[in-house]
C-alpha cells in the first residue's frame, strides 16, 4: 500500500513537471470592473537557459497598468491605443500600455522569480470566458514563447505553450 | 472506271481533310485549366464518428462531376458508390449500406469544368479508429482491353495497312495481290484511331467505360500527345488509301508520305520517344516505325503474290529481299538503342513489368529472325530462280512471320500500361504537395521527392485571403499518431525567393502525416495550420 502511495506521488510529481514549466498568473480568477495584481510566475528558463527578459503583451480590455520595478532589470512600457474608449475615475481613457518589459536581467534556471504589474479590468470584459495574456520569455538568443490561445471548444491542456490566463467572475 | 474510282477518291480524300481539319482545330483551342480545390469535406479527414453517416459530402472551390467514387471498407473491400447530388459547389453521396466499426476510406476523383481532374481521399472512423485499409488503384480491365484493342488494330493499320501500300507501290510491281487486305487493314486502322482517341481521355481521367460519350473525355485526349499520334496516324492512313484507289503516277509519292507519316504517328508520343535526349529517341522511333512498316507491310501482299504465282512474284521478291538488309539493320539498330535508354539497368528486364514485356517481344523476335533469315538466306535464292515447292515453302513461312509479327503488335500495346524504369525513377522523385488553409494563414507545402527517406520542404506562406503574410518564423512539425514515432520539429529558413524551406529533413516511414506549420505573424501570435500528407513508400 505505501510503496503505491509513493509512487503515485513521486508520478504525480513527476509527471506534472512539464506543467510546472509554464509561466503562469498566481491568482487565476478576477471579477472584471475591478482593478487585478497580476504575478507572472517564471519557475524555469528556456530549456535550461537562464531567463533574460520578460514581455508581456496586455489583452484588450484592461487598462491602466502600471508594471513594478526590478532591481536588475531594465523595465519599460510600450504605449498604444486602445480599441475603444474606457471610463477610468470619470475620465475618458483611449490609450495607455500594451505592452510591459522587464529586460537586461538574468535569472537562472535553478531560480524562481515573479513579476508583477497592476492592471484595472474593465467592466465589458466578456465574464464567465478567460482573459489571456501573451507572455515572451527570452533567454539570451533562445526565445519560449507563451502565447497560445486556445480556440472555440479546444482543450487547452493539448496546447504545448499556452498563454497565462485568468478567468473573469461577474463583477463585485 | 477510272472515273468513277477517281469521284470515291475525292470523296474519301475530302472527308478526312474534314476530319482532320475538325480534330487539329479542336486540339489546338487553348484551355485554361482550372484546378478545383477540396475546401470542406464531411465527416471531416480523420473524424471519429459514433454511427454510420446516412451522405457523405465534399465542398470544392468550384462546380465539380464526379469520375469514381470508392467507399474502402476496412478490410480493403471497394464499394462503388454510385448514388450522389450536385448542388453548386458541394457533391452530396449517399452512403448505401450501414458501415461496420473502424477506420473507412473515402476515395474520390472527380473533373472540374475546364476538364482538369482531382483526386484524393478521405479517412473517417465508425467507432474506434483501425490500421486504415491499403485503397489499391482498381484496374478498370474493359477499359485497359478497349485501350489495348484499340492500339493494336491501330499497329495494323498503319503497319499492315500503310506498309502494305507502300509495299504495292514501290515494291510489286504491277501485282495487286494483297490489296483488299491492305485496304482492309487501313479501314480497320481508320476506325481505331479515332476510338483510341476517346479511350485514351477515359485513361487520362480515370474514367470508367460508360463515360465515353461525355464530349470532355475526347476533348482530354485531344489534349494529350496521343492526339498527335492519332492525327498523324489518320493522314498516313489516308495517304496510303490515296495512293491505293488513286491515279498510279501518284501512288509512289503517297505512299513514300503515308510511310513518313506512319513515323510521325509514332514518334508523336509514348515512352520512347519521350525519353532524354531528345534529338536521339525521337528520330530513333521514327526510323524504327518506318522499318516495321516496311518490312511488316510487305508481307502479306508478297505471301500472295507468290502463292498464287503471280507474274511479278519473283521480281517482288527479289527487290524485297535486297532492300531488306539494310532496313532490318537499321530497325534492330534503332531498337537496342532505345530499349537501352528505356530500361536503363539490366536488374530492371526481369524486375519491372515494361523489362518482362521487353524480354517477351525479344524472344518473339528472335523466332522471327530466324525465321526471316531462312527464307532469307537458304529459300529465296531457289524461289528467284523460278522452283515453285520452295515459293509454297516461302509463302508458309511468311504466313508464320505474319503471326508473330501480329503477337509483336499485341505485346507492344500493352506497353501502354507499364512505365519504363526511367519513368518509375522520375515518378518516385515527383515531390507530394499540400495545400493548407485556414481563416488566418494558408500555406503551400511541396515535399521533395514525395517518399519516405531523406526530403526537403518547401513552402510559402500567405494570409487566408491570399495576401502575403511576412512572418518572422516559420516551424515546420510532421507527427505520425500511433507510429511511437516522435513528431519532428524543424526550424524553416527562408532562401530569399519569398518561400520557406527545411532542408535537413528525413521521414522515417511512409504512410500518411498530420503535417503541421506554425507561423509566428508577430512575437506575440503564433498561428497553427495543420492537414494530412501522404508520403509513398
Amino acid at each position: 500500500m505505501n510503496k503505491y502511495l509513493l509512487s503515485a506521488a513521486a508520478l504525480l510529481v513527476l509527471g506534472t513537471n512539464a506543467a510546472f514549466a509554464h509561466i503562469t498568473l498566481e491568482t487565476q480568477e478576477a471579477a472584471v470592473g475591478s482593478t487585478y495584481k497580476a504575478v507572472l510566475r517564471v519557475p524555469h528558463g528556456c530549456d535550461g537557459k537562464a531567463t533574460t527578459a520578460v514581455r508581456v503583451q496586455i489583452p484588450e480590455g484592461v487598462i491602466a497598468v502600471k508594471p513594478m520595478p526590478k532591481p536588475g532589470w531594465t523595465l519599460q512600457t510600450k504605449k498604444g491605443k486602445y480599441e475603444k474608449s474606457y471610463q477610468l475615475y470619470g475620465q475618458a481613457v483611449t490609450d495607455g500600455v500594451k505592452e510591459v518589459d522587464w529586460s537586461g536581467g538574468n535569472l537562472p534556471d535553478e531560480f524562481y522569480d515573479e513579476f508583477v504589474f497592476r492592471a484595472m479590468l474593465t467592466a465589458d470584459l466578456p465574464v464567465g470566458q478567460k482573459l489571456y495574456f501573451p507572455v515572451v520569455q527570452e533567454c539570451g538568443d533562445a526565445v519560449d514563447r507563451w502565447i497560445e490561445i486556445p480556440a472555440a471548444g479546444q482543450d487547452e491542456d493539448t496546447l504545448e505553450t499556452p498563454a497565462p490566463g485568468i478567468k473573469l467572475t461577474p463583477k463585485k | 472506271m477510272v472515273d468513277t474510282n477517281s469521284k470515291r477518291v475525292g470523296r474519301i480524300a475530302g472527308g478526312l481533310l474534314g476530319l482532320l481539319m475538325a480534330l487539329v482545330v479542336m486540339a489546338s483551342t487553348s484551355q485554361a485549366f482550372a484546378h478545383a480545390a477540396l475546401i470542406k469535406t464531411d465527416p471531416a479527414d480523420g473524424a471519429v464518428l459514433a454511427q454510420t453517416p446516412t451522405q457523405f459530402s465534399l465542398t470544392f472551390s468550384e462546380p465539380v462531376s464526379p469520375l469514381v467514387l470508392t467507399l474502402v471498407k476496412p478490410d480493403g473491400t471497394p464499394v462503388a458508390l454510385t448514388s450522389f447530388r450536385l448542388t453548386d459547389q458541394t457533391l452530396e453521396i449517399d452512403n448505401p449500406q450501414a458501415l461496420k466499426s473502424g477506420t473507412h476510406v473515402l476515395s474520390w476523383r472527380v473533373i472540374s469544368a475546364d476538364g482538369h481532374p482531382v483526386g484524393g481521399s478521405l479517412l473517417f472512423s465508425i467507432g474506434a479508429p483501425t490500421e486504415p485499409p491499403v485503397v489499391s488503384e482498381a484496374v478498370d480491365w474493359p477499359s485497359r482491353s478497349a485501350i489495348w484493342i484499340g492500339k493494336v488494330f491501330l499497329y495494323i493499320g498503319l503497319f499492315l495497312g500503310v506498309g502494305g501500300a507502300f509495299a504495292l507501290a514501290w515494291l510489286a510491281g504491277e501485282g495487286r495481290a494483297g490489296q483488299r487486305f491492305v485496304t482492309a487493314a487501313i479501314l480497320c486502322g481508320l476506325v481505331a484511331a479515332p476510338l483510341s482517341l476517346g479511350f485514351q481521355g477515359l485513361d487520362a481521367l480515370g474514367a470508367p467505360l460508360s463515360h465515353l460519350a461525355q464530349p470532355v473525355i475526347w476533348r482530354t485526349g485531344l489534349g494529350t500527345s496521343f492526339g498527335w499520334t492519332v492525327l498523324a496516324a489518320l493522314t498516313a492512313l489516308g495517304l496510303g488509301l490515296l495512293s491505293l484507289a488513286g491515279p498510279r503516277v501518284l501512288a509512289r509519292p503517297l505512299a513514300l508520305a503515308g510511310l513518313a507519316g506512319v513515323g510521325v504517328a509514332l514518334a508523336a508520343s509514348g515512352h520512347a520517344s519521350a525519353a532524354e535526349p531528345q534529338w536521339l529517341t525521337r528520330p530513333l522511333v521514327f526510323v524504327h516505325g518506318i522499318g516495321i512498316a516496311f518490312w511488316a507491310g510487305a508481307l502479306m501482299p508478297l505471301g500472295l503474290a507468290l502463292k498464287r504465282q503471280t507474274a511479278g512474284a519473283v521480281a517482288f521478291l527479289r527487290r524485297f529481299s535486297c532492300a531488306i538488309l539494310p532496313v532490318v539493320a537499321v530497325l534492330a539498330a534503332a531498337g537496342i538503342v532505345l530499349a537501352v535508354i528505356q530500361v536503363q539497368t539490366p536488374s530492371a528486364l526481369a524486375g519491372t513489368a515494361y523489362g518482362r514485356l521487353l524480354l517477351v517481344k525479344l524472344a518473339l523476335l528472335v523466332f522471327l529472325f530466324t525465321l526471316a533469315a531462312v527464307n532469307r538466306w537458304k529459300l529465296t535464292a531457289s524461289a528467284e530462280a523460278g522452283a515453285t515447292e520452295v515459293q509454297r515453302r516461302l509463302t508458309r513461312s511468311i504466313g508464320v512471320e505474319m503471326l508473330i509479327v501480329l503477337a509483336i503488335f499485341g505485346v507492344a500495346a500493352g506497353w501502354r500500361f507499364t512505365p519504363p524504369p526511367r519513368v518509375l525513377a522520375i515518378a518516385a522523385a515527383q515531390p507530394v504537395s499540400v495545400h493548407i488553409h485556414a481563416l488566418e494563414a494558408m500555406a503551400d507545402l511541396s515535399i521533395t521527392p514525395g517518399q519516405a527517406g531523406p526530403v526537403a520542404a518547401s513552402m510559402i506562406i500567405m494570409t487566408g485571403d491570399f495576401g502575403p503574410l511576412d512572418a518572422k518564423e516559420v516551424t515546420l512539425v510532421l507527427s505520425k499518431p500511433d507510429s511511437g514515432i516522435e513528431p519532428l520539429k524543424r526550424a524553416a529558413t527562408k532562401p530569399g525567393d519569398g518561400s520557406w524551406r527545411v532542408d535537413n529533413l528525413v521521414i522515417p516511414v511512409p504512410g500518411r502525416w498530420t503535417v503541421r506549420i506554425d507561423i509566428l505573424v508577430s512575437d506575440f501570435k503564433m498561428v497553427k495550420i495543420e492537414a494530412p500528407v501522404d508520403v509513398r513508400p
